[in-house]
């Protein structure tokens, strides 16, 4: 495995109270589970927002990497490249 | 001294809080705190300076609790939520129960699925509760419909109470060190056996404070008409114990129906007990003509309470936290509905009127004089 990726992971607003008001964070992940291992280390009341204590990741909320559901692609395992934009966002609600 | 009645309101769309002088003419409206996330328990913790709490349950980003420390003005999230340690495998679905504590700032808090936790620095930190948390019985408790959650957390000293929907009635006489299931005389209607060791569907329990031998309960009925193994179990829905919780026994004869959420016990007469019998299938109340029932005698009978309610086309439910009773002198009861009004009724309940007509869906009305 090469040199650790340096990723964006874009915060929505309603979690941005919970990193010190920070819409972005960047990090070095090679996957989107290593993102969020990161993150419950350094961001751990963010991170809390986003997994349960299980580590499992909240039920309404979607992770994209650039535009692409990580559902779509290989999940909490897909791999990441530098200067992709991880973003997590509620799933819709309404009508 | 004490000159402000206030009420907590959880709904759906976050708490709101209201508050009047004495005479309770009119009460002022604050919030939604929490806005657009549920709130299915409040606490207004008058030990020392109030301090008002509320649950959070935002489906997108877990549970908070929220607290005010200045009488429902502003609220803030404590520093963290109960938490299930990591290893244990469960993971936190809704807060259902918030109670003081015996220290100046313990903390109870039940939660689904059904566990309970400790705080004892207001909030900022919470341990579980192994003795009920950890019960043998609790990998076999079963979600009713409101899914599996410890609601209803009563303390008398090395007392403790819990009641579970669904799992029943637990005592622990070692400040909740240890439980046991309590459930003689509490039928089940959903099993072979009416009435198992534990599994019940219990609503809600109430008690007096300075009766605490005497406990109620809103246990799930509308099992009259079981045909089934086990036969029908009339009459298993409203309860009482004079031995701590230890046996219970029916006290619904002359409900119209012994299917309610709430229970609640008047603050000066351990013997006025208050329920809203509901039919079963609607969750509303008999014929669409909402009612709140009283029974001055422990319950040996019952009075209907309607006068200023709406007499027909009604199906609103009230559910097990919406009602509640003030302790002034001569007591005010309040409800909330599930269609969002919120009622008054003055006198005990002798006549009705609507506080607010337009909230979000009410979970939970707590009201303390402050």
């Amino acid at each position: 495995m090469g040199q650790t990726p340096t990723i964006t992971i874009h915060v929505p607003g309603p979690l941005r109270t919970y990193c010190a008001g920070a819409a972005q964070l960047s990090i070095s992940a090679h996957t989107v589970r290593a993102a969020l291992e990161d993150l419950e280390r350094s961001q751990s009341a963010l991170y809390r927002n986003v997994c349960d204590e299980t580590g499992t990741m909240r039920r309404h909320l979607n992770v994209f990497v650039n535009s692409d559901n990580v559902r779509d692609l290989n999940g909490l395992d897909t791999a990441l490249r530098p200067g992709d934009v991880v973003t997590i966002l509620p799933a819709v609600s309404g009508g | 001294m004490a000159d402000r009645v206030i009420l907590t309101i959880g709904t759906k769309k976050g708490v709101f809080v209201a508050d009047a002088a004495k005479p309770r003419r009119s009460f002022a409206l604050r919030g939604p705190f929490g806005p657009g996330v549920p709130v299915y328990s409040t606490l207004i913790d008058t030990r020392g300076a109030p301090r008002l709490y509320a649950s959070s349950c935002n489906p997108f980003f877990g549970m908070k609790v929220l607290r005010s420390t200045d009488m429902g003005k502003s609220f803030k999230e404590t520093k963290s939520a109960p938490a299930f340690p990591k290893e244990d495998g469960r993971a936190l679905a809704n807060i259902w129960g918030l109670e003081a504590g015996a220290g100046k700032k313990d903390l109870w808090c039940g939660v689904e699925p059904a566990s309970l936790f400790r705080s004892h620095d207001g909030g900022d930190s919470w341990d579980l509760v192994p003795g009920i948390s950890n019960h043998d019985h609790a990998r076999k408790w079963q979600p009713g419909n409101g899914g599996l959650c410890l609601h209803t957390i009563i303390r008398d000293g090395n007392r403790v109470h819990v009641g579970i929907s669904t799992g029943g009635h637990y005592l622990s006489e070692d400040g909740g060190e240890t439980f046991r299931a309590s459930n003689q005389g509490v039928g089940a209607g959903f099993a072979p056996d009416p009435y198992p060791e534990f599994g019940q569907c219990v609503h809600k329990i109430a008690r007096h404070e300075d009766a605490p031998s005497r406990l109620y309960m809103q246990n799930h009925g509308g099992w009259a008409d079981w045909t089934g193994p086990g036969g029908p179990r009339p009459d298993i829905g409203v309860l009482r114990s004079d031995d701590y919780g230890r046996s219970w026994r029916s006290i619904a004869k002359g409900l119209p129906s012994d299917f309610g959420f709430p229970i609640v016990v008047h603050p000066h007469d351990a013997d006025t007990v208050y329920v809203m019998p509901l039919e079963p299938a609607t969750r509303s109340c008999p014929d669409g003509a909402p009612a709140v029932w009283r029974s001055e005698n422990g319950g040996e009978s019952w009075s209907r309470l309607a006068r200023g309610l709406p007499k027909k086309q009604s199906y609103f439910t009230v559910l097990r936290d919406a009602m509640d009773i003030d302790r002034l002198k001569a007591p005010a009861v309040y409800f909330g509905t599930t269609t969002g009004q919120l009622w008054i009724g003055r006198e005990g309940g002798e006549h009705w009127d609507c506080l607010f007509d337009s909230l979000p869906p009410i979970h939970n009305v707590k009201v303390a004089v402050v």
